[in-house]
């Protein structure tokens, strides 16, 4: 194996931001499906909106909600992580709401949406994305926390540079 | 019309599961990105760039699939995953760097399926 190891003092440190450590591979598929998410309801909507429309737009506001949850935990201010909860939250609760809907009434759903199903058509990802995205999220909403009541100073500091100031610090 | 040769997107999808099982065994081992996770992205990035060319040829050649938009989409953003990939993984100097690997790697081989679904002539 020449893949080098993660040097000690990585292992145990802690990410500098949400979109470092697993926040990485949670942007990366926060990205994926903001991208197909949009992509595949721009070319519904723009090519056969009247065939189910209530499925395309469902998808649209599907991809509106995976690119600000993408753009969100990328930037990782204490902002962005209060707009990242809500649009997880939102993640979730659609998934379960659609995918509840698209069981009960299938005739509103001809062509499926991303959350149709609980994210079947994705291997059930849309289902257990919000839920990674939501424990990411509070586990910084404690560390931040945590910061606040050890050393205040550092606080702003730290919180503003999205935590640069962490990294420099580190290297 | 006879279809495209299904080695092609067969190879890409066992090359993209391998590419997904050695990437996930570096973060199971606690590995950083490293030379040989960026070859083996590579080489995938040519096998898709070889496809891609293959099905354009076909496109040019007077085929037409129905969902066209989706196809020329799926054309545009299939040779972007290794390289978007490769990026933001070697940001990452922990674990989670061959994860997003695995992550192309598995997306790479769910493209081929999603390819054939858009334009059966794409064998798998």
């Amino acid at each position: 194996m020449s893949e080098p190891i993660a040097p000690p003092e990585q292992a145990p440190a802690r990410p500098e931001s949400t979109r470092t450590g697993p926040g990485r591979l949670l942007v990366a598929v926060y990205g994926l499906f903001a991208l197909s998410a949009s992509a595949r309801a721009g070319v519904q909507i723009a090519t056969k909106f009247s065939h189910a429309p209530v499925a395309y737009l469902l998808s649209a506001f599907a991809g509106v909600v995976y690119i600000l949850a993408t753009a969100t935990l990328a930037n990782g201010s204490p902002t962005a992580r209060r707009i990242a909860v809500v649009s997880c939250s939102v993640e979730f609760a659609g998934v379960l709401a659609v995918g509840t809907w698209s069981l009960v009434d299938p005739a509103t759903f001809p062509d499926a949406t991303v959350w149709s199903g609980y994210g079947s058509g994705y291997g059930f990802v849309p289902l257990v994305l919000p839920v990674f995205g939501l424990l990411w999220l509070r586990h910084w909403a404690k560390r931040a926390a945590a910061q606040r009541t050890s050393m205040p100073a550092a606080r702003d500091e730290a919180e503003t540079a999205g935590g640069g100031a962490v990294d420099a610090r580190q290297r | 019309m006879s279809s495209v040769s299904g080695a092609l997107p067969t190879t890409i999808i066992v090359a993209g599961l391998a590419l997904a099982g050695y990437a996930l065994l570096m973060t199971a081992l606690n590995r950083r990105m490293g030379l040989v996770l960026l070859v083996a992205l590579g080489v995938l990035e040519i096998l898709l760039l070889v496809l891609v060319a293959t099905i354009v040829v076909r496109l040019v050649g007077g085929g037409r699939p129905a969902g066209l938009p989706t196809l020329i989409g799926y054309l545009i953003a299939t040779p972007l995953v290794p390289v978007v990939a490769g990026f933001w993984g070697a940001l990452e100097r922990s674990r989670w760097g061959p994860a997003v690997i695995a992550v192309a790697g598995l997306v790479a081989a769910v493209l081929m399926v999603r390819l054939h679904e858009i334009w059966p002539v794409i064998r798998v």
